[in-house]
């Protein structure tokens, strides 16, 4: 690991989340500073293309829609809002302002573009909101009250791949994508919800190993191999690896990848869902590699944005693009 | 937000941090008495689940205890990681005493909790708090983090105020926070975040406010009575835990939220209070209860103000597209002055590099790639591999980038060309002992038979074999040689072929070396171009046949040498040798390369027409050393006989047509008079005679002669024009490479010149018939050039149609059509000269033409020739141009004489430039733009050029120049005097 780029963010608080766009080009910050920024990161560079108010608390994540709708980017705050902004022209503007919530709104997410432009959105009062574009700058909105109690901290799509895909026979049917998210929150749990025909949400499995809140959720991205993968981390510093192998996908069996000294607060997966990079409250990062044998092995201690790839590299890695 | 409910007045007490699940422990209160006035006094733990909406708490346990509580608190003493000693609950009994419970006994429901008690106080024990550094009591709390901090709150209403002490600066109170109206009864610091005091009083509110600031952060949202007791829990920082006078603990959730699940609970139990029978005998059970919607701000319960910090998200990784990881941290950083520090907010990009392996090996390659060693890398690998396979693969790959890539593929594949070489030598040795070859050819039989079955590429050591490997190796000569030696002089030959030029030369030498027949030697000289072997060797007798394969075989350039030669086996004419040797020299300027047939990319009538003329100019040589054959002599000099007569301002004479019926040579004159009928009927009979137009090449119309068009003359009739006697002469096809591109047009005029030449020595007379020959012959390859006017316009207007007649028909009839065909493109035979002649007859043509031509007619086989001078009439039909012709024929003159005479190239270059730049003048003629006096000019020298008075050519020169516009002139006459000079000197 080799930091190839320092971005100086003039943010006046604390960073809450970075994200890269799909192509790594541009960079979205949000801090406490109720600001959210946007940066264009290419060839090293950092130039700042957007500063974004409009959230009246902390922005706590930043998620960018898939291109294919344009340049749109979701944020979430303490101010119980969920913004929407899009980018016209070259200038950033809010496109939609989502006040459904009582509470903090601490995680947003995009659902794959195949299912159409859709924000899955936890809440602190633990609610989970949907919202879904229904075109003419319409928005509708599906909530699930009491997804968890006194608090959702993450929400996480599947990918839109069926498990399985890459290996099966082509049936030459178009494949029935089920959406499917998950969400972890302050009841220490991890749910798994999936979208009913009649397009309500039900909640589809419950996955029980954290002792304390669940602060992230990281559904793997899939190539359509058989198995499904979440990771999930806690405020109990455990981060767990959840698989699920049949085809029915009710049965998820936890691992635990690693107990950390404190929090965990972010876990996140490569591209290619062979590494997991974890966030702890040390203010490290780790970097984790599934070795042949099935273990999980930490292959880079990123600390302070200067880490190097520990001595633990020792299992035959396949290329990490 | 409310979460949940124990109805119970009692102390509490949350589990530690550590442990899992979390639980509250509640003793009843010693202070406050409930509803029943009972003194009983238990100790309860209940469990907190989240995951339950509703907002009962499950009761774990229960223990009947003596004595009532005024504090309760649970330590984590004792406790491991896996929360199997769930700490340690310290009560402060109303006796006075501490009494020690293990939770974990209670919850199991164990009789034996105490761990130990203590009766030191002889009052009530009323505040108690377990710290790693020390207890304290109610009223009061430690800060989180900072050890020398502490708040403490007062129970006097009349000063509800809450300080905030540093015992290092203990004279003052850091902060007094005064949110209260009433005293205040319990505190608590939440462990999460120092910034979070929580506070209840007795004016029934529950705050939570930043002791740093003072500010209310957030107000619980109650009832009316009393909390006596607060707790954080401190495993699930969010929850608060606050027991209140009316017999009740609630526990809430700082983070706000809706309240809809309290009032549904509250709602449920009114309803179920009623019983779902039917309490008032109507027959049907009681609906829900339905109780009115609050309002929205009633429901709804703002969040703190501000974060707590346990939400505050510090860190973070993000995977981006490319192995990119997005990580952010705040970096303190000390500014300018020091003694501050800033907070950076910066985000690292970093890149995930896991397989270092993979990468640099990559790198290598692209290294090997960008710096192209790849020899060397391919040589490395032979090194480092193990394997037989990966060792071969790798030594074809490096073959690959090796200069001898192919060669050294041979060798991988065992096909050494030097071992080969050897092997040959070796076989070639053998071959010459007789019991070798016979064994091979036993060897040979038994491998016939298997020729014909499936392809067998026979490798063995024997000459077929050899042969095989030197083909398989590329090696020609090896296989031709072998070949030899093995008397396959067809395999021989076909491997030279393919073998290339060189091999194929030396094979046939050898061949011709080996093989003894009669014609063995002409086909030598034939194939090897040795022409002086042939003509040098061969007997007298047969000097024709000499001469004839000279005429067809030899280069220009040594055509005259040759002829020489030839010429000293017979008694040729001085003329002959003469003509030969200056067509020799001529057209040794402009050697014709063999094999022209295959240039043909000017264009197709270009490449059409340029076989004949040249084909002609060659095969004009053979008839010359028999009198009969040398047609064209005779026709000029009888032509010419009446040359002398010719002056252009005579008068058309009629007479002169009546001879044309006779003659062949009289269609010509009469084309020059203008005799239309006669000329026509002469065509005619001309036209059987034109053997040669068989090669009459179709003329496309090429825009270039159109621009031209106008009076140049023909060039197929040119080309029919000249060659007499045809039928004689050998086919020269090789030859027809003579006229190339740009040699030809020089050829055609020196060609013409020496005609001229020719004639004009010989017979004084019939100027204007070589003159017109000599444009025709100027003119033709000049049709090649299209930047040269004199082009061959007649024919163009034929188009496709008439070229295609001509092609079929091609004696006369078809270039006179072609000339008529203007009027009428289709007409064949005379008749189109009906059209034509008028005109030209108006044009008032010199009939000294006709004159000459008549008298020099007797029975030529001159078809061809009255085209021309059909051509020629027409052309000159525009009497306008005689002054070019004049010139332009001047300049044909001079110049043979200047190389003939060996004069410098200089002039001889001016000569040729002149006559470009004349164009310039026939286009001013033919577009008649010049002035009439400087036409009527033009034509007085023409006709002193006639007269070869050069010197009155000079003066009218000098005077048209001096009295013209030099704009006018400029572009032609400075040439024109050129030419008169140069002529004046020669005296041509």
């Amino acid at each position: 690991v080799s930091v190839i780029n320092t971005v100086d963010t003039s943010h006046e608080d604390m960073i809450h989340d970075a994200q890269m766009d799909y192509y790594g080009t541009r960079l979205a910050t949000c801090s406490s500073d109720r600001s959210v920024k946007i940066f264009d990161v290419r060839n090293g560079g950092q130039i700042l293309i957007a500063d974004l108010r409009g959230h009246e608390g902390p922005v706590w994540q930043v998620a960018w829609a898939h291109p294919m709708y344009g340049n749109i980017l979701a944020s979430c705050s303490y101010d119980r809002k969920v913004i929407i902004w899009k980018e016209e022209n070259g200038t950033w503007e809010k496109t939609h302002e989502h006040s459904g919530h009582d509470s903090s709104v601490n995680s947003v997410c995009w659902a794959p573009h195949d299912y159409g432009l859709i924000l899955a959105c936890g809440s602190s009062e633990g609610a989970i909101s949907l919202l879904t574009y229904t075109g003419e700058g319409q928005w509708e909105v599906k909530k699930i009250n009491n997804a968890h109690a006194i608090g959702c901290n993450a929400v996480s799509w599947a990918p839109a791949v069926v498990p399985g895909s890459l290996i099966d026979q082509p049936s030459g049917q178009k494949p029935n994508y089920i959406k499917k998210f998950a969400s972890g929150g302050c009841d220490n749990l991890i749910k798994l919800w999936k979208e009913e025909e009649d397009g309500q949400w039900k909640e589809e499995q419950k996955l029980e190993a954290h002792s304390d809140w669940v602060r992230d959720v990281a559904w793997a991205p899939s190539i359509g191999l058989p198995t499904s993968t979440i990771a999930s981390c806690s405020q109990d510093g455990r981060v767990f690896i959840w698989t699920c192998d049949d085809a029915s996908g009710n049965t998820w069996s936890p691992k635990l990848l690693h107990k950390f000294n404190g929090v965990v607060w972010h876990v996140s997966w490569s591209i290619t869902a062979n590494i997991l990079a974890v966030s702890g409250g040390d203010n490290k990062v780790t970097l984790w590699k599934e070795s042949v044998d099935g273990q999980w092995v930490c292959i880079s201690d990123v600390n302070k944005g200067q880490g190097s790839v520990s001595a633990s590299v020792t299992e035959g890695q396949q290329n990490e693009q | 937000m409310k979460l949940k409910e124990i109805d119970r007045t009692a102390m509490q007490a949350w589990s530690p941090a550590q442990n899992h699940p979390i639980y509250l422990a509640t003793g009843t209160s010693a202070q406050q008495l409930d509803a029943t006035f009972s003194t009983n006094a238990s100790l309860e733990i209940f469990e907190l689940d989240l995951s339950d909406p509703s907002l009962d708490m499950k009761s774990c346990a229960t223990f009947s205890s003596s004595h009532r509580y005024h504090k309760l608190i649970w330590g984590p003493y004792k406790m491991d990681s896996k929360g199997d000693v769930s700490g340690v609950l310290i009560a402060g009994g109303e006796n006075g005493n501490i009494i020690l419970y293990d939770p974990s006994k209670i919850i199991a429901g164990d009789k034996e909790v105490v761990i130990a008690q203590n009766d030191k106080h002889t009052g009530p024990v009323r505040a108690l708090d377990v710290n790693i550094f020390q207890m304290h009591c109610s009223g009061l709390a430690w800060h989180p983090d900072v050890a020398t901090q502490m708040v403490l709150a007062s129970e006097d209403d009349r000063l509800p105020v809450i300080q905030m002490w540093d015992l290092r600066f203990a004279s003052s109170p850091l902060r007094v926070l005064e949110n209260h109206a009433r005293g205040i009864l319990a505190i608590a610091w939440s462990m999460a975040d120092p910034e979070l005091l929580l506070s209840c009083g007795k004016d029934a509110k529950i705050l939570c406010s930043n002791p740093n600031t003072g500010e209310v952060l957030y107000e619980l949202p109650t009832n009316t009575q009393w909390c006596f007791d607060i707790q954080w829990c401190p495993r699930n920082p969010a929850v608060l835990s606050a027991a209140s006078f009316d017999g009740r603990i609630s526990v809430y959730s700082i983070m706000g939220g809706s309240t809809d699940g309290l009032r549904q609970k509250q709602v449920d139990k009114l309803s179920s209070s009623f019983g779902n029978l039917d309490p008032f005998g109507t027959g049907q059970p009681l609906p829900p209860l339905q109780i009115p919607q609050q309002t929205a701000q009633h429901s709804m319960v703002l969040p703190l103000k501000k974060p707590p910090k346990w939400i505050r998200r510090p860190v973070g990784a993000s995977f981006s597209f490319g192995g990119k990881l997005v990580t952010f941290e705040s970096v303190r950083v000390p500014s300018q002055q020091g003694a501050e520090q800033q907070q950076q907010q910066l985000v690292f990009i970093s890149q995930v590099v896991t397989e270092k392996e993979f990468l640099s090996r990559s790198d290598q390659l692209q290294q090997v790639v960008r710096s192209q060693g790849y020899v060397a890398y391919c040589q490395k690998k032979i090194d480092a591999s193990q394997i037989e396979f990966e060792k071969n693969v790798w030594s074809f790959l490096k073959v690959n980038f090796e200069d001898d890539s192919r060669g050294k593929y041979l060798e991988l594949l065992g096909y050494r060309k030097e071992d080969l070489g050897k092997k040959i030598a070796l076989a070639l040795n053998k071959v010459d002992g007789a019991d070798v070859r016979i064994k091979e050819e036993k060897q040979e039989s038994e491998f016939l038979p298997s020729a014909g079955g499936t392809f067998n590429i026979s490798i063995s050591g024997d000459i077929d074999g050899l042969i095989t490997q030197a083909l398989l190796t590329g090696n020609f000569e090896s296989a031709v040689d072998l070949c030899l030696h093995d008397n396959r002089m067809a395999d021989a030959i076909i491997l030279a072929i393919a073998g290339g030029q060189e091999l194929l030369a030396q094979t046939q030498k050898k061949y011709f070396a080996k093989s003894q027949s009669k014609i063995t030697r002409l086909i030598t000289a034939v194939v090897m171009k040795n022409w002086k072997e042939i003509v040098e060797s061969c007997d007298l007798k047969n000097w024709r046949e000499a001469l004839a394969a000279v005429l067809t075989y030899a280069k220009p350039d040594e055509f005259s040498a040759l002829c020489v030669t030839t010429s000293d086996l017979s008694d040729l004419s001085v003329i002959q040798n003469v003509l030969l040797r200056k067509h020799g020299v001529l057209t040794g300027e402009n050697p014709p390369p063999p094999g022209f047939l295959m240039h043909g990319n000017i264009n197709p009538n270009a490449a059409a027409q340029r076989p004949t003329s040249p084909g002609h100019v060659h095969t004009q040589g053979p008839p010359y050393p028999q009198p009969q054959p040398c047609q064209p002599a005779q026709q000029y000099s009888f032509g010419t006989g009446g040359s002398a007569m010719y002056r252009p301002q005579q008068p058309v004479a009629p007479p002169a047509s009546n001879a044309y019926p006779n003659t062949p040579y009289a269609p010509s004159a009469a084309s020059y008079s203008g005799q239309s009928q006669l000329y026509a009927a002469q065509h005619q009979a001309s036209s059987p005679n034109s053997s040669p137009a068989p090669a009459f090449p179709p003329p496309p119309s090429s825009g270039a002669s159109f621009q031209h068009g106008g009076p140049g003359a023909p060039p197929s009739s040119s080309a029919y024009a000249l060659p007499p006697g045809t039928t004689g002469t050998l086919p020269a096809a090789s030859e027809l490479p003579a006229s190339q591109r740009t040699g030809l047009r020089l050829k055609g005029i020196w060609f013409g010149s020496l005609l001229y030449f020719f004639t004009n020595r010989w017979v004084d007379g019939g100027l204007l018939f070589v003159v017109a020959n000599c444009i025709l012959y100027g003119s033709m390859p000049e049709n090649f050039m299209p930047p040269v006017p004199i082009t061959s316009p007649i024919m163009n207007p034929l188009g496709d149609p008439q070229s295609q007649m001509l092609q079929q028909q091609p004696s006369a009839p078809v270039p006179l059509s072609g000339q008529a065909s203007f009027p009428q493109p289709h007409l064949p035979g005379g008749q189109p000269f009906h059209g034509l002649q008028q005109p030209l007859s108006q044009a008032g043509l010199p009939p000294a033409f006709s004159k000459p031509s008549i008298e020099g007619a007797p029975g030529a086989p001159i078809g061809n020739t009255i085209q021309v001078t059909v051509n020629l009439r027409k052309w000159n039909g525009e009497m306008a141009l005689f002054p070019y012709i004049s010139f332009n024929m001047l300049t044909f003159m001079i110049a043979p004489l200047l190389i003939n005479e060996h004069l410098n190239l200089q002039t001889k270059r001016k000569l040729d430039d002149a006559s470009k730049r004349l164009e310039f003048l026939y286009d001013k003629l033919r577009e008649q733009t010049l002035s009439p006096t400087i036409t009527s000019g033009l034509h007085s020298i023409a006709r002193s050029i006639e007269t070869r008075n050069y010197s009155e050519g000079l003066t009218i020169h000098t005077h048209i120049v001096s009295t013209s516009n030099f704009s006018e002139t400029s572009a032609f006459m400075p040439v024109l005097k050129v030419v008169l000079t140069q002529a004046n000197k020669l005296g041509v």
